[in-house]
């Protein structure tokens, strides 16, 4: 077996001890790498039971089967843990360099426990595994602790961190590399909870593939694909906001002002038509994106000069723009620069934002306990105040930091009504209302409301995509068994380490040939989904087991009760007859209760008892 | 004028696609020190594809002067190295300003795969490119290793 090195490293923070665990191709096999790595090690790893934010805990961290290979976009690298946000397992996938660092250092992956007794911060330089002072870390920015570290350890060093947000413990604080986050759930806090500003590592081993002369071949053959196809113009010119346009006037499902509306009036000012041309100065990529779709999106005056971000994607669009009712570019860049730099979640912080101001217009909060003009009219200074509010857990901002679940229970007279959630997660940029597969996505993820386990927006938007045509969006007609499989594909995705902006390039039967290149082992299109299926049960299982239960999944009140109030999608929602009916088609689907459990069968049949 | 590889910082991404390609193709495996360029980035503004440009920064072939035993010569415009000559001595990665000269058991560095750079294949930004060099960006490239002191 290939570009494997068999080992995962573990350090317990609280002895101050590291260990090597060895694994062989049947681990490989069942597991793939990457997500799959990760959420084995949470899995197994961690007691049940245990608080998100205890010692006890496991922070896992892998690159994906392709990370450190020349595979266009296929750099990724996946953290996972038991989430501070929804309780459930959350695994987050970023585009950073972190996870191929820690491949060319010798090992598989990463497995964090315990808690050390004070700031630290972990060096793994090839085999050398320190845990090191951090204290003079403390309280530094995302941009300024690389730069710190680097100038101690070398330029060469890459570094994943923390930001005040993770230390200040707010509940969708997320890890930073190289201005790649792992954003959702919360595991910024998790690394904070064991005083871990940072982890740096410097790998210089090889990384020998199966077949060097077919993977360059493969690359060269995904390269001009991906370059010849039309959404490569549009990703490298407007970044992944590019169909905003799209989805809100021709689709009416652009959430707009804590989801009252599916349509943004303001729509142009926010749209990357508008502000590529105007503040884009050059494309920004992932590690190893050969179709970058990262903006250096820089303000050299007015109110908001000075700001300089990778930015912005399509859903922080929604959740610092439409979300809030924020028609300024400018304050939703500021924002996005907020968020990147204290390190915490675009989304959750946009929709923890835009449900307060919501909570203001029907009179539940007052702009006193607010502390500022907390209106929809004034989003473009309110947000960005707001932010620095979350950020550092002052004022109103110490309970928005909580995420709009807890908030809501705060304070309160209500508020749970407007607090748009599933599993305690902030969902994402798509009015789920009109689209009801993608609702049934929102519950099913098992790290609560999410695009992306199973990115069911493109075949319902799209009407086809693999192996369907003629989806229809407004139907919940057979929705639950092409979620369940939609998920399976997405598991394997985040375990090979490919971004999902790739998935029509790379359908599953394309990933053997290029597994088969790297690793020498080859694997048919069933049983790869099949590893899809095993990583899925395993979160799912995951979150049975620590309590989480039906009542938990289910779609927020607006979604079954307001209608989308204007626009193409007017009159859309989600009943609960449909939402129920979906999910018991979905739980079918998968061999589990009615209370999400997989059944001892499937778990069988997985070899996961 | 002959081609040569020209940077275009503008266009540079940071992805490093170029320095793993690089390296599986002059190695058979990945490993960025083995790569025959590098992408130097330092702040979320720069990404710098470090590449042989025989050479501009200095007007002359730092490398060819450097050397002390006379192991690095340019012949067919390209700066070719004896490795029976080299002793190791390190001198021509110091004098390099784009620190594409490496060392392992000798020096070596881009031979431009032949004529055909694997790099620029796997560059669809055009960051490099294989090209007459034009006056223009060559003198950006030049002020940006002044600024940076790369």
């Amino acid at each position: 077996m290939k570009a494997y090195h068999g080992r995962i490293l573990r350090i317990d923070l609280t002895s101050g001890k590291s260990s090597v665990r060895t694994i062989d191709e049947r681990y490989v096999r069942k597991y793939l790498g990457g997500q799959g790595f990760a959420v084995e090690l949470v899995y197994h790893g961690m007691p049940e039971g245990a608080d998100a934010l205890a010692p006890e805990n496991v922070l896992a961290m892998a690159g994906g089967l392709f990370a450190g290979f020349p595979v266009p976009t296929g750099g990724k690298t996946a953290f996972a843990a038991k989430s501070p946000l929804t309780g459930t397992l959350v695994e987050s996938i970023m585009g950073g360099v972190i996870g191929a660092e820690l491949r060319h250092a010798g090992y598989d992956a990463l497995e964090i426990t315990g808690r050390a007794e004070s700031p630290s911060y972990i060096f793994i330089d090839d085999d050398s595994a320190e845990i090191e002072d951090a204290s003079s870390l403390w309280g530094k920015s995302t941009r300024e602790v690389p730069e710190l570290l680097k100038k101690d350890l070398g330029w060469d060093v890459k570094i994943a961190c923390i930001g005040v947000a993770g230390e200040k413990l707010v509940r969708f604080a997320c890890i930073d590399c190289e201005e790649r986050q792992a954003g959702r759930g919360g595991l910024g806090a998790v690394m904070a909870s064991k005083n871990l500003k940072a982890i740096a590592i410097r790998g210089t081993k090889d990384l020998e593939p199966a077949d060097p002369k077919k993977l360059l071949e493969l690359a060269l053959r995904y390269q001009d694909i991906m370059e010849n196809a039309p959404s490569f113009k549009e990703d490298t010119v407007y970044g992944t906001g590019e169909f905003l346009g799209w989805i809100n006037k021709e689709k009416g499902v652009f959430p707009t002002r804590n989801w009252q509306s599916g349509v943004f009036d303001s729509r142009e000012k926010i749209d990357p038509y508008y502000w590529a041309p105007k503040y884009v100065s050059k494309n920004k990529a992932c590690f190893a994106c050969t179709k970058p779709c990262g903006k250096l999106f820089e303000i050299d005056s007015g109110k908001f000069a000075g700001v300089a971000i990778d930015g912005l994607e399509y859903e922080t669009l929604y959740s610092l723009g439409s979300a809030c009712g924020n028609a300024s570019i400018e304050s939703a860049a500021r924002g996005n620069e907020i968020c990147d730099v204290f390190g915490m979640d675009t989304i959750s912080a946009g929709v923890a934002i835009g449900f307060a101001m919501e909570l203001v217009q029907r009179g539940i909060l007052t702009e006193e306990e607010a502390g500022m003009r907390l209106t929809f009219d004034n989003a473009e200074d309110a947000v960005p105040q707001m932010l620095e509010l979350i950020g550092k857990r002052e004022g109103l901002g110490d309970i928005l930091a909580d995420g709009v679940k807890r908030a809501a229970e705060r304070i309160g007279k209500g508020a749970e009504r407007y607090a748009m959630h599933t599993k305690g997660m902030e969902p994402p940029a798509y009015d789920v209302r009109g689209m009801k597969g993608h609702g049934l996505a929102y519950m099913t993820s098992t790290r609560g409301a999410c695009h992306l386990r199973a990115g069911f927006y493109a075949p319902e938007l799209v009407g086809k995509f693999w192996r369907w045509e003629g989806i229809d969006r407004q139907s919940p007609e057979g929705k639950g068994a092409m979620v369940a499989v939609m998920e399976n594909f997405m598991c394997v995705y985040d375990s090979v380490g490919l971004c999902k902006f790739s998935r029509g390039f790379f359908l599953i039967d394309k990933l053997s040939e290029v597994i088969e290149a790297i690793t020498g082992l080859s694997f048919t299109e069933d049983e790869l989904l099949e590893i899809g299926e095993r990583i899925h049960n395993m979160k799912g299982h995951f979150n049975h087991r620590e309590g989480v239960t039906r009542n938990d999944w289910l779609l927020p009140p607006r979604v079954l009760e307001d209608p989308i109030p204007d626009g193409p999608s007017e009159g859309s929602l989600i009943t609960s007859e449909q939402m129920n009916k979906m999910l018991d088609d979905y739980m079918a689907a998968r061999k589990w209760s009615a209370d999400g459990e997989p059944s001892p069968d499937k778990l069988k049949e997985l070899d996961l008892t | 004028m002959v081609k040569m590889l020209v940077p275009y910082p503008d266009r540079c991404t940071g992805c490093r696609f170029c320095e793993m390609a690089c390296s599986l193709f002059h190695e058979g495996k990945v490993n960025h020190a083995d790569a025959r360029l590098q992408v130097y980035k330092k702040d979320v503004r720069t990404d710098f594809p470090s590449v042989c440009t025989h050479c501009v920064a200095c007007g002359e072939d730092c490398c060819v002067h450097a050397c002390p035993v006379e192991a690095i010569k340019i012949e067919d415009d390209l700066v070719r190295i004896d490795e029976d000559e080299c002793t190791a001595c390190g001198a021509c990665v110091d004098a390099c300003p784009f620190g594409v000269m490496r060392m392992e058991e000798t020096a070596f560095k881009c031979d431009l795969c032949g004529g055909d750079p694997t790099c620029v294949k796997f560059c669809p930004m055009g960051a490099i490119k294989y090209e007459e060099p034009d006056a223009a960006q060559y003198e950006k490239v030049r002020q940006f290793l002044e600024g940076e002191g790369a």
